[in-house]
């Protein structure tokens, strides 16, 4: 009874007008910023939190935008997978699999459909999965004492990168990077400056909204300009829009099972949307690749991973609100925002904040029906969007980036301090290290620091108090299991050869 | 070879990183004083970076020359554009952006420019007068 006084809540909120024009706006974008190719989730997000701050919206405002955002990216990836063969963005890579062997025997406005359902019903699981299973962690979250909280952010930091073929040492690398940047500026706790050279711009540490634009959007740019550009595909050409009803009833049990699995994908600390989507596919071939279809254009295929990233991408806030640890790139990045506006995410935000948490969760439920709306029968608008060439599109994205960034602060310091985190990303990238741990350190730097610091002064220095409690001993373990477990992977792929992806 | 200078740099940065820690000292606030988390930072990431170098894990392959010039010409005009924009002013600074940036993706100059018009101009009067950002159309080389 109370989760519906407080879904009663949240519609309330949901329902004022701004509310719903942001959420109708954030679905039509996320969509078109899904489906273009190179520009993703995480992108997108970090480049539309300057231009909330410009429009001067409360943080339920832009927390509404930002995740109709997110979610519309999920639903639009699969839009260029299907029809070009690029995925649009990085979760929607699986679809690509059977979405454009599908499209290529004249199968396309089914894929989109399913697609399209898939998505739907994936979202719809892991909403309802947020609404019933928050509220709980973050009653468990309130027996957190410092001393917890940081072994907790030591966990979010090895096991973010997730699990497989990545190197566990550059995530953690990563990690300390990004509290490293995040020392930068005056010590909270004695007011020293640290690693500032004397900068005066330098006293209030790096924006990390700065930071991540130029990380995420920049970066991406270079990354455009080393690939060729011209040599794509033609998108495949529609015959029909209509799609039968019957292929679409036959992929219904793969959704199921790609949600759930996506959804448990997404609850976890550093999976999010791809692996999400990656762990959906799989096990649905294992189950039902009976004929050897998979990859040639299986519907199943196709309905499984989109159910799964975008159940594994709503599942991701689980953490992130309730514990104030993004499951996922793209919420670590709202996770900046928040922290930007002076909300601390974490157990104390439903008790504080109830009509932010419960806002966002109403709208999510009407965002998945916009989407599925925009989705289907207004399908055919963005297949027409997506024919904008890139370069025309990419110095508009970079324009954008700009100004926004130039607003929060109007000083064209916080412009080269991009650029240079735009220079850092790319060669971090290019290193083969993930820079979703360094944003996460960056964001998380200060804090850990200072539950350090309470743990410590309740202790009297005593080193001890760290691993005193029984919560903080069990994030200690899983993290050393999480640890072990992927490097025992990383050292069976290498027997195995370079083969095995 | 890239991943082992990597390490190397990376080694650097933070060996100096923990040791200009120690310089930070407070004889009031707390226990932890000012230097702890870095020292705590600072070293582990020597002992990654140094197992980077000494058992360096995956290839990169970095772009050929032209893709190279066409990254570094990108970046200059990046860097150009926050030179000049509070003297030339926004809309002039931001549509040579967009054209100078279209152009280098390969986009055809004539409708390149016409988008760095068109933008910059639609960004103007989105920013300027419907959110009232302070941003100003004509920068201090024209104003005096």
């Amino acid at each position: 009874m109370e989760i519906l006084s407080s879904l009663a809540l949240g519609f309330s909120v949901a329902l004022q007008p701004l509310h719903l024009a942001l959420l109708l706006f954030g679905c039509f974008a996320g969509t078109l910023i899904g489906a273009m190719p190179g520009l993703g989730p995480v992108n997108g997000v970090a480049i539309l939190i300057p231009l909330t701050f410009a429009f001067g919206f409360d943080a339920t405002a832009s927390l509404i935008l930002l995740s109709a955002v997110y979610f519309g990216c999920m639903y639009g990836g699969r839009i260029s997978s299907i029809l070009l063969n690029i995925p649009g963005d990085e979760p929607a890579v699986m679809t690509t699999l059977d979405g454009y062997p599908m499209a290529q025997q004249g199968q396309a406005a089914n894929a989109l459909a399913i697609s399209g359902v898939a998505s739907f019903v994936g979202a719809t699981v892991a909403i309802v999965g947020l609404t019933l299973f928050a509220p709980l962690l973050a009653r468990a979250a309130i027996y957190f004492g410092p001393a917890d909280y940081f072994a907790l952010y030591v966990m979010a930091f090895a096991t973010i990168g997730g699990l497989a073929g990545v190197d566990p040492r550059k995530t953690l690398l990563s990690a300390l990077i990004g509290l490293m940047i995040a020392t930068i500026g005056l010590d909270p706790a004695t007011g020293i400056p640290r690693y500032t050279g004397g900068s005066f711009n330098l006293y209030d540490g790096i924006d990390p909204i700065v930071a991540l634009v130029g990380l995420f959007a920049i970066s991406e740019l270079m990354f455009l300009l080393e690939r060729a550009i011209k040599d794509r595909d033609a998108a495949i050409r529609l015959t029909t829009w209509i799609p039968e009803a019957k292929v679409i009833l036959g992929t219904a049990w793969a959704t199921v099972r790609g949600a759930v699995v996506g959804f448990v994908a997404g609850v976890l600390p550093g999976a999010g949307a791809s692996l999400g989507a990656v762990m959906s596919y799989s096990i649905e071939k294992q189950v039902s690749n009976k004929n050897g279809t998979f990859g040639k254009g299986d519907p199943r295929g196709v309905a499984a991973p989109e159910a799964g990233n975008n159940s594994a991408s709503a599942g991701a806030l689980i953490p992130m609100l309730s514990l104030g640890v993004p499951g996922s790139g793209t919420t670590a990045v709202m996770l900046a925002m928040l922290i930007s506006l002076n909300v601390q995410p974490g157990p104390l935000l439903f008790e504080r904040q109830p009509d932010l948490v419960w806002g966002l969760v109403a709208s999510l439920y009407m965002a998945n029906v916009m989407l599925l709306i925009l989705n289907l029968p207004l399908i055919g608008l963005f297949t027409r969007l997506m024919a904008i060439p890139t370069w025309s599109l990419m110095p508009l994205v970079v324009a954008i980036s700009f100004i926004g960034v130039y607003s929060i602060s109007n000083s064209t310091f916080d412009l080269y301090v991009m650029i240079a985190f735009g220079v850092l990303g790319y060669i971090l990238r290019k290193l083969d290290i993930t820079l979703v741990p360094l944003v996460l350190g960056l964001l998380l730097g200060a804090d850990m620091e200072n539950n350090l610091r309470r743990a410590l002064s309740i202790s009297g220095g005593d080193y001890g108090v760290l691993v005193a409690s029984w919560i903080s001993v069990a994030l200690y373990l899983a993290t050393v299991a999480f640890l072990a477990l992927s490097i025992w992977l990383g050292l069976r792929d290498r027997k195995r050869g370079p083969a095995a992806e | 070879m890239s991943i082992r200078l990597a390490g190397v740099a990376i080694f650097l940065v933070a060996a100096l990183y923990a040791w200009t820690a120690q310089d930070y000292t407070a004889s009031f606030g707390d226990v932890l004083g000012p230097s702890v988390f870095p020292v705590m930072v600072g070293i582990p990431a020597m002992a990654l970076a140094l197992s980077l170098v000494v058992f360096p894990g995956g290839t990169v392959s970095w772009p050929s020359g032209d893709r190279l010039l066409r990254q570094a010409m990108a970046l200059a005009a990046l860097v150009v554009y926050a030179l000049l924009l509070e003297r030339l002013g926004f809309p002039i600074a931001t549509a040579a952006l967009i054209a100078v940036v279209a152009i280098i993706l390969d986009g055809p100059p004539g409708k390149s420019l016409l988008i760095g018009v068109a933008g910059s101009l639609s960004l103007w009067v989105l920013f300027d007068q419907l959110l009232g950002l302070p941003i100003d159309f004509l920068g201090s080389f024209f104003t005096g």
